[in-house]
């Protein structure tokens, strides 16, 4: 447990001794930037896609407005990426609350659509403050455990990030906005386990976890105790046991598999695919946005995706490799795993193998804070890896 | 813990001020120890097993089955409908169109494609039924309809014909009524108008409702609809064209009997004969019938009814604005003397003096009266059994003398005729009741068995049922005395009146029995079944002529001669309508007592009758036509009924009408 020992200090003489600008950009890892950037021109690619019909005789209108975040989101990676990642550790109990106080206001003040309050309108722009929550919760929980890098194998700490990780989760999952909770979730697991939480801790918290999904999800609603609202609790009935399920329960992914099977090898093209064109798949430019993909694109442009994703999934993974501390390791490793996650739960839901549940799938879906807030992830991404083999240069020297 | 969170403002400045202690101290720097290294190990095994699955689930889903789920979706989206076949046309017997159709673009509304909104749902019905002048209530209902039918395919078809305007204005701004669809389809077109209306019947649009030879011969006309294949939207909303997939069948040609020159004759000599009795200050004459009959195969040549109505107001929109206009509401219709009846068909009307041949038919066949015996025909008559010494009055008071049976018939002598029906009522009962058994055998108190659907049979007296009719329950003051059957029975039924009530076309077909020597025709009026490409359909033809069994044709060649003389005799009752016309016609008029509640006309109004075919006793060309004429309340038959008769003869025979002479006549 004491392997980070030092690390800190580290930390604190590279940034007395802080890098010039043109090392940073000579350190920074070319390919996650690359694969970011292929994301980011494939996702607008699926959305001028899937939005062609979406409003009548104005075809780009969502085109438009995704280019114009992926821009926004574009300015905030480069800032974000230059930026060094130790002025969050330092600042993490301001980010925290800053954070916590926004993601408790939207339940209070927010804009309601679907039965969730998920938005704040800022006039211009209605702005969805848990998007950016993944990012700076991470950062906040890194911090807290950085703090307390001597002491990562005491109960004390891992109670402590847990409980504090615990808070926004049940925030989010008040608005109600369950699969975010799940990804948060995800995230504070990631954190735990990358800052070298031992596994008996670990195990423990996997029990709990277990104990609460069974109560909340079986022995709950048998006591009448009911905690997810009944149609989140149907999805995830119709996913565990799809032959109880009824029909109309299980529209949406039996349209959805349809979609994504329909479009065989190659893509029925812009105009040819009609699941997405006439309206049978549901929430075709956000949460199904996978499925109207790979109708359009096919298997080789769903798999072009994929592949992009693993990519910079691998290229994440690898920046935990390099971070030069606990800080910086913990963060990839809580970003990496929520985009996994993500990932994993939209696109697998999309094809029947994942419990239907909100989340937008990563750089594809239609929204400005989802596009934006990944792009800043991946900013602190990309500033943490250069930060971390600039150190090691100099080290090294 | 405690101190960390109490030294945490100072927590930086301390460590940069133990860094300059670390700068000369070498610090172990933050390493990838095996530890992290394994988790990193382990969260990328995480990442692989999660892509394998996706990409493998992907690989199955898209490659493997591909072409399944390529197949669902393109179910999906096609739906296949009915595609209606346009209607047969109904042409006369030279093949002049009756009804055919006109193409029309209709407005209609898909209900699925309305806004989901309440507020500007209910704005667009209003703003779109102001446009259409149709009452909001109406389609707001038909939609319900729809919804609960579950029928999300067909449209609620808002305004069948719409004008030119209207659809310019609708097309221009189709982008503010969504759901809303302009659809070319087809009505019903009558090019003369209101002949024969109420024959040819109607079919509505919207409601698919129809009547006469419109709902008779339904299966013909209505063809086979096709089937159509239109992409939807997962609303249901119709997306493409549609693309045939069956052709539609149209309807076939339903070819009627009916002449419409002829037709139009009848109907023109209807008003014809109203004038007249009008002239006569008959002033209650509103209405009446025609029926024109070939005696020979029992084909309806011209069947018209008056008052009448323009069936074209069933085409399209049907408002009860328009039905009322042409009386065809229960209230309008009172006031407008009922146009929708066909009184050729369903008019109930006692027959009077029209109905004595089949007096003279059944007393010759029963052997009460000597053909050419005379008997006094006098001015008046009392039963001799009579107690009561009841007086029947002849129509003519001015009149003693004797009369063989023909010479009763020209001149229709009443007091003849009472005579005879006193000696039905003589008979032994072990004879029956001869005179309602030959009615029945010459088709009075039953329907015609035509082919025209349901019509009146009529009411043909006789003892049971004067005992079914008159119950304590009925007639609680008088049944006792009611249900008997009394000598006035019988000496009514004689000259065509009491309870005794026929149709026009039950008269026709009598006439036609005499004319055509004694067989009874079924009167109809399909000629054949033709598909659009001219070839027949086999249709049931209508049962042939039937004699009548045991009737003499002698006995039917003196009632023969009776009818010859009423026209041609000086003293016949026709004499001054036909005595010149250039063809020879024998008849028979009649003027029929009938208890009428009409504003201002209360009581016994006289319905003015004629039948009577011709040509008559010819003997290179049988009888070719035999009209009957009803003017209701026309006053004497041969100064109304009579003349409207000959102008349909003298069409037919392609000869002037002539100029009505004296009359002289019941």
């Amino acid at each position: 447990m004491l392997e980070y020992a030092g690390s800190q200090r580290a930390g604190l003489r590279a940034e007395r001794e802080a890098p010039g600008l043109l090392s940073i950009v000579r350190s920074l890892d070319w390919i996650l930037l690359l694969g970011i950037a292929g994301l980011v021109v494939v996702g607008l690619w699926g959305v001028a896609g899937v939005t062609k019909f979406a409003i009548p005789n104005d075809p780009s209108y969502y085109l438009n407005r995704q280019i114009l975040y992926a821009c926004v989101g574009g300015v905030v990676l480069v800032a974000a990426a230059l930026v060094d990642p130790d002025l969050y550790r330092r600042y993490w109990r301001a980010i925290f609350i800053g954070t916590a106080v926004v993601i408790a206001g939207v339940l209070l003040i927010g804009h309601a659509a679907r039965g969730s309050t998920r938005w704040i309108s800022l006039g211009f722009f209605t702005f969805q403050p848990s998007e950016f929550g993944k990012l700076l919760f991470v950062l906040a929980l890194a911090g807290m455990l950085a703090e307390r890098q001597r002491i990562v194998g005491a109960w004390a700490t891992t109670l402590r990030v847990v409980g504090l990780g615990l808070v926004p989760v049940v925030l989010v999952f008040a608005q109600p906005d369950l699969g975010t909770a799940l990804v948060y979730l995800a995230a504070l697991g990631a954190i735990l386990f990358v800052a070298g939480v031992p596994w008996r801790h670990l195990a423990v918290l996997g029990g709990a976890v277990v104990f609460i999904a069974v109560g909340v999800l079986w022995a709950g609603p048998a006591a009448g105790v009911s905690v997810l609202k009944s149609y989140q609790q149907q999805r995830l009935t119709c996913f565990t046991h799809p032959s109880t399920c009824s029909v109309a329960a299980r529209y949406n992914v039996e349209q959805s598999i349809t979609t994504v099977g329909s479009g065989q090898t190659l893509g029925r093209g812009l105009n040819g695919a009609t699941q997405v064109n006439l309206g049978f798949l549901p929430e075709s430019q956000t949460d199904f946005v996978f499925a109207g993909f790979a109708e359009q694109r096919g298997f080789v442009g769903a798999a072009l995706l994929l592949g992009l994703y693993l990519l910079v999934l691998w290229r994440g993974l690898r920046v935990i490799t390099v971070a030069r501390d606990l800080f910086s390791a913990v963060v990839a490793g809580g970003i990496v795993v929520a985009l996994l996650f993500q990932i994993f739960v939209n696109v697998g839901m999309t094809m029947g193998i994942a419990p239907i549940t909100g989340i937008p799938l990563p750089f594809v879906s239609v929204g400005g804070s989802s596009l934006i807030a990944n792009l800043a992830a991946m900013g602190v991404l990309l500033a943490i890896c250069a930060r971390g083999r600039v150190s090691r240069y100099s080290r090294r020297r | 813990m405690a101190s960390t969170t109490t030294r945490r403002p100072g927590l930086p400045r301390r460590a940069r001020s133990e860094e300059g202690d670390a700068e000369q101290t070498p610090v172990e720097p933050y390493r990838l120890t095996p530890k992290v290294a394994r988790r990193v190990a382990l969260l990328g095994a995480l990442v692989l097993i999660g892509f394998a699955a996706l990409l493998g689930r992907l690989w199955a889903l898209q490659v493997l089955a591909g072409t399944h789920y390529a197949a669902r979706a393109q179910a999906n989206q096609l739906r296949t409908v009915r595609v209606a076949a346009p209607r047969g046309l109904i042409v006369d017997r030279s093949r002049n169109v009756l009804v055919t159709n006109k193409a029309v673009t209709s407005v209609e509304l898909w209900p699925s494609g309305l806004p989901k909104v309440y507020a500007r749902r209910v704005a667009e019905l209003r703003a779109l039924a102001h446009i259409t002048r149709v009452n909001v209530r109406q389609v707001t209902r038909l939609i319900l309809e729809r919804r609960r039918a579950g029928d999300m395919l067909d449209p609620v078809v808002v305004r069948a014909t719409a004008p030119g305007p209207m659809l310019t204005y609708l097309e221009e701004r189709a982008g503010d009524f969504p759901g809303l669809t302009l659809a070319r389809s087809f009505v019903r077109r009558y090019p003369h108008g209101a002949l024969a209306a109420q024959l040819l019947g109607y079919v509505a649009q919207i409601s698919q409702q129809r009547s006469g030879v419109e709902a008779q011969y339904d299966a013909y006309l209505r063809g086979v609809a096709g089937s159509a294949r239109v992409r939807v939207d997962s609303l249901g909303r119709p997306r493409s064209d549609r693309t045939l997939t069956t052709q539609p069948q149209p309807g076939q040609t339903v070819r009627l009997t009916i002449d419409t020159g002829l037709q139009l004759a009848a109907q023109n000599a209807l008003q014809y004969g109203i004038q007249l009795a009008h002239n006569n200050h008959q002033w209650a004459a509103d209405g009446g019938a025609i029926v024109a009959l070939n005696p020979q195969d029992g084909s309806i040549l011209a069947l018209a009814s008056s008052p009448t109505y323009d069936p074209a107001v069933f085409t399209g929109r049907v408002t009860e604005h328009k039905l009322a206009a042409q009386g065809l509401t229960p209230k309008s219709a009172l006031d407008r003397n009922y146009p929708s009846l066909d009184r050729a068909l369903d008019g109930l009307y006692p027959p009077g003096s029209t109905f004595k041949p089949l007096t003279a038919i059944a007393a010759l066949q029963e052997h009460l009266v000597k053909p050419y015996a005379f008997y006094p025909c006098t001015g008046t008559y009392v039963a001799p059994e009579d107690l009561a010494h009841r007086v029947w009055h002849n129509w003519d008071p001015n009149v003693n003398q004797g009369m063989d049976l023909p010479t009763a018939l020209a001149q229709s002598c009443d007091t003849y005729f009472y005579r005879v029906g006193n000696t039905f009522f003589d008979l032994p009962s072990d004879r029956g009741q001869p005179e309602q058994r030959w009615a029945r055998a010459f088709g009075f108190g039953q329907a015609s068995g035509t082919d025209m659907g349901l019509m009146q049979a009529g009411l043909l007296p006789t003892i049971g049922w004067r005992h079914r009719t008159y119950t304590r329950a009925s007639d609680s003051c008088c049944w006792q005395v009611d249900r008997l059957w009394k000598p006035g029975d019988s000496i009514q039924l004689a000259i065509g009146q009491g309870d005794l009530l026929v149709t026009p076309l039950q008269m026709a077909r009598f006439y036609a029995a005499i004319a055509n020597g004694g067989k009874l025709v079924t009167p109809h009026d399909l000629l054949d079944v033709e598909n659009p490409n001219g070839t027949i359909v086999p249709t049931t033809a209508p049962a042939a002529p039937r004699p009548i069994p045991g009737l003499d044709p002698a006995y039917l060649k003196v009632v023969q001669q009776g009818l010859f003389e009423g026209t041609h005799d000086t003293f016949g009752t026709s004499y001054g309508v036909f005595g010149n016309f250039p063809v020879s016609i024998a008849g028979k008029t009649g003027t029929a007592q009938k208890i009428v509640t009409l504003a201002g006309y209360k009581g016994e109004q006289d319905q003015s009758w004629w039948c009577g075919y011709g040509p008559a006793n010819d003997p290179k060309t049988p009888p070719q036509l035999v009209v009957c004429a009803v003017i209701e309340n026309g006053g004497e038959g041969g100064t109304a009924a009579a003349p409207a008769a000959e102008r349909v003869f003298a069409k037919f025979f392609n000869v002037p009408a002539t100029q009505t002479g004296f009359i002289h006549s019941d």
